[in-house]
């Protein structure tokens, strides 16, 4: 028996699709799954994240009870045996995703998450591809405006107006995860029933320390990061402008992990090349970017004669609140996502 | 059966209630007298235990269980909530307590708190109950200067607080976990059981959540004893409970009748039938989230415990032929679209396009596709959502789907 800051954990036997599994007490059917590499589609779990068991597709069958149970949530007991896969199962994650997917089904082309969507890949995965609904969230803020159309559309709320992160509610799925998540509580539910937005109060502009947490957990694209794509991909491209990468420590391992995700196995600096930076600098964990920054604007120009003014600094890294406060020198920011999302809009994944 | 039995609404049309003085005259108190005189709640438990009374909101859990519950954790600090969050469409029976013996539901509260050693009671009520929050506060004073409830509760040894606490008017606020989440000042939606209130409720304390009519029968178990309880009514579920009859009946309101009854005897006997010249079509039990109850069903015992339907919160809306099904069919579902919490996805997305479809089914526009999504919405709701609310939505519109063949 492991023992775990001084106290026994209690070990048992449990079945999964007629298959005798070991787990530990306090775990839950999803985690001896995971851990077991047995297949369970989630939305709303997030490892570390309170069990909201709200998005209803990780129902399992066990024998102790007719019910469909979430197994996010049910822990681990003696004697107990799980379905994983049956027709009812199937039929309740297909069901339930396509009460989701009637919101998204259409709009993955021009999508800020295209290929890199939780909902998207379960979509696929259970081929949800009917058409029963039409989508009925859409940009139709005021309330009179959408009781005239009686075309039965629910209000979508969009915030662009902070610096770091676009949220628009017509894509989320409220899973919570970003509520759960916020180290600054900025985030709660407004209005109820199928009116229900994730928001910040009284809908104001998200005004938080912008840690993106929130941005890295949402599974669609209710939550992305906000940046210029436009103007990022002229300076780019710019013959005469010259694109300077600062890479900030383990930037390299997150990107990759983004690109494993899309299933491309691209090498990071490749990547970056293809992507029309010039010059990449990777940064030591002690280094800081404005030192760096500042070697190439002054030294490094001074020494290949270059005017200062057509360098563009980008600062590869997973540190968005620096978007709401931006250093000198600094051009631009970009996450993990961003440069993934680069790379796909690139076509270079 | 005595249909002639009553407990809760014996004295309601003789005099004003609402005084202290003409409660008491009529025994009011008497109960809480009795308890305080005794000072024995494991033998007030007990009776009520051996009365075998099923909790009046609507899911017949028996009381005594929840009590022996709470009475017996091992935490000091309990709480208990009386639930007037009464919502249900058609259903206005603890309303009709308040306006008419709040002071009984008052000393069922104070017994019930004091059985389970609680410090602290509270009354959630429905937010659009104003006029029923104010005589609450009326009688609440009244047997405060009584000295019924506050420190030394008749010169006993016994201390309770009791507190109006006014909800918004969500539905699903009468779920007790939500209603918990409620006065704790979250967001009034359903949290995950196990654990039940019963062991962390109220601020993680034991919290025993009863109906306020539950509590309205607890002064007649007391002075009178379980025994003679469990004598009256049916036999698996005693006790007498009160109906909302409504609907194309000729005299609608609230009657008290022994739990066992027929639904053709409480249409037909006591609500005096259908008016001239309507036909009777179907009733539903329960209020909006009712099963329907075609003609040749309705000797059908109206008790808790019945596997074909629920008799749930009591209310009996009679529909007659001349109703348009469909404008039916769109209350309904309007009522869960809007009163649904919105946490799982089953229930926020079922409810919303099931009153689409109920929408487009009263403009005689239906799919193919519609009818397809109707059966797949339906079997979503009752089987994967987070709490009943799902299962209840689901009721009435499976039943006009299977029993009245609208998609046909």
């Amino acid at each position: 028996m492991p023992l775990e800051r001084g106290r026994r954990i209690m070990c048992m036997n449990i079945r999964i699709n007629n298959k005798i599994y070991e787990a530990r007490e306090e775990e839950t059917v999803l985690d001896v799954c995971r851990r077991e590499g047995i297949r369970i589609p989630t939305l709303c779990a997030f490892s570390g994240l309170p069990k909201e068991t709200v998005c209803r597709l990780c129902l399992v069958e066990i024998n102790l009870t007719d019910k469909l149970v979430p197994s996010c949530a049910f822990q681990v007991c003696e004697k107990l045996e799980v379905t994983t896969e049956s027709e009812r199962i199937n039929k309740a994650r297909r069901i339930n995703l396509e009460l989701l997917w009637a919101d998204h089904a259409g709009k993955c082309a021009g999508c800020r998450k295209n290929r890199m969507c939780e909902l998207q890949n379960l979509a696929e995965e259970y081929k949800i591809e009917n058409f029963h609904f039409v989508p009925r969230k859409e940009e139709i803020t005021d309330v009179e405006e959408r009781d005239l159309l009686k075309d039965n559309k629910s209000r979508v709320v969009i915030d662009n107006k902070n610096p770091a992160i676009f949220r628009t509610t017509e894509y989320c799925i409220e899973c919570r995860r970003c509520i759960n998540i916020c180290p600054d509580k900025a985030f709660g539910f407004n209005h109820r029933a199928g009116d229900v937005v994730v928001g910040t109060p009284y809908e104001k502009t998200l005004d938080c320390s912008f840690c993106g947490k929130c941005v890295e957990v949402c599974p669609t694209a209710a939550l992305t990061d906000q940046n210029d794509f436009g103007k990022i991909i002229k300076d780019l491209d710019n013959l005469k402008k010259m694109a300077v990468a600062v890479v900030d420590w383990e930037m390299e391992k997150g990107v990759l992990r983004q690109l494993k995700n899309m299933k491309s196995q691209k090498n990071f600096d490749d990547l970056l090349t293809e992507l029309g930076f010039e010059k990449i600098i990777n940064l030591s964990k002690e280094e800081t970017k404005n030192e760096a920054i500042k070697n190439i604007k002054a030294d490094y120009a001074r020494k290949e004669k270059i005017n200062p003014e057509s360098i563009v600094i980008f600062f590869i890294s997973n540190k968005i609140e620096k978007k709401a406060n931006k250093d000198e020198y600094l051009d631009y920011i970009l996450s993990e996502r961003e440069i993934a999302r680069l790379a796909r809009d690139r076509k270079i994944i | 059966m005595n249909k002639n039995i009553k407990i809760i609404t014996k004295y309601w049309d003789v005099a004003d209630l609402k005084k202290i003085k003409n409660y008491e005259s009529f025994g009011g108190y008497k109960a809480l007298h009795k308890f305080i005189k005794d000072k024995n709640s494991d033998k007030f438990a007990d009776e009520i235990k051996n009365s075998s009374l099923l909790g009046r909101g609507g899911a017949g859990f028996p009381t005594g269980d929840k009590l022996e519950a709470v009475a017996g954790s091992g935490e000091k600090e309990r709480y208990f909530i009386c639930n007037l969050d009464e919502s249900e469409p058609g259903t206005y029976k603890d309303r009709a307590i308040v306006d008419n013996d709040p002071h009984k539901l008052i000393e069922g509260i104070i017994i019930l708190s004091l059985i389970i050693g609680a410090r602290k009671a509270f009354i959630y009520i429905n937010g659009n109950y104003g006029k029923q929050e104010e005589i609450l506060e009326n009688a609440l004073e009244e047997a405060y200067k009584k000295k019924y409830w506050g420190e030394k509760i008749l010169k006993s040894d016994y201390n309770l607080e009791i507190g109006i606490f006014s909800g918004a008017g969500a539905y699903i606020c009468g779920e007790e976990t939500a209603l918990i989440n409620s006065i704790e000042g979250s967001r009034g939606e359903p949290k995950m059981r196990p654990p039940y209130p019963t062991e962390k409720g109220l601020f993680g304390k034991p919290t025993l959540v009863n109906n306020a009519e539950t509590i309205s029968n607890i002064s007649w178990i007391v002075i009178y004893g379980g025994e003679e309880y469990a004598k009256i009514g049916s036999k698996n579920s005693p006790g007498t409970k009160l109906f909302v009859l409504g609907g194309a009946v000729k005299k609608p309101g609230v009657y008290e009748l022994p739990l066992g009854v027929t639904i053709r005897e409480l249409i037909f006997e006591i609500g005096g039938g259908l008016a001239k010249g309507k036909e009777f079509w179907f009733a539903q039990i329960g209020g909006s989230s009712g099963r329907l109850i075609m003609e040749k069903e309705l000797d059908a015992k109206l008790e808790f415990g019945n596997k074909d339907f629920s008799i749930g919160s009591g209310a009996i809306l009679v529909v007659d032929k001349t109703t348009n099904i469909y404008d039916l069919l769109l209350s309904w579902t309007g009522f869960f679209r809007r009163e649904s919490c919105g946490k799982c996805v089953p229930c926020r997305e079922g409810t919303f396009r099931l009153w689409e479809i109920a929408k487009r089914l009263q403009d005689g526009e239906i799919s193919e596709a519609d009818k397809k999504a109707v059966k797949d919405i339906l079997w979503t709701l009752e089987n994967t959502t987070f709490c009943p609310f799902g299962k209840f939505a689901a009721a009435a519109f499976r039943d006009a789907v299977e029993k009245l063949k609208i998609l046909k």
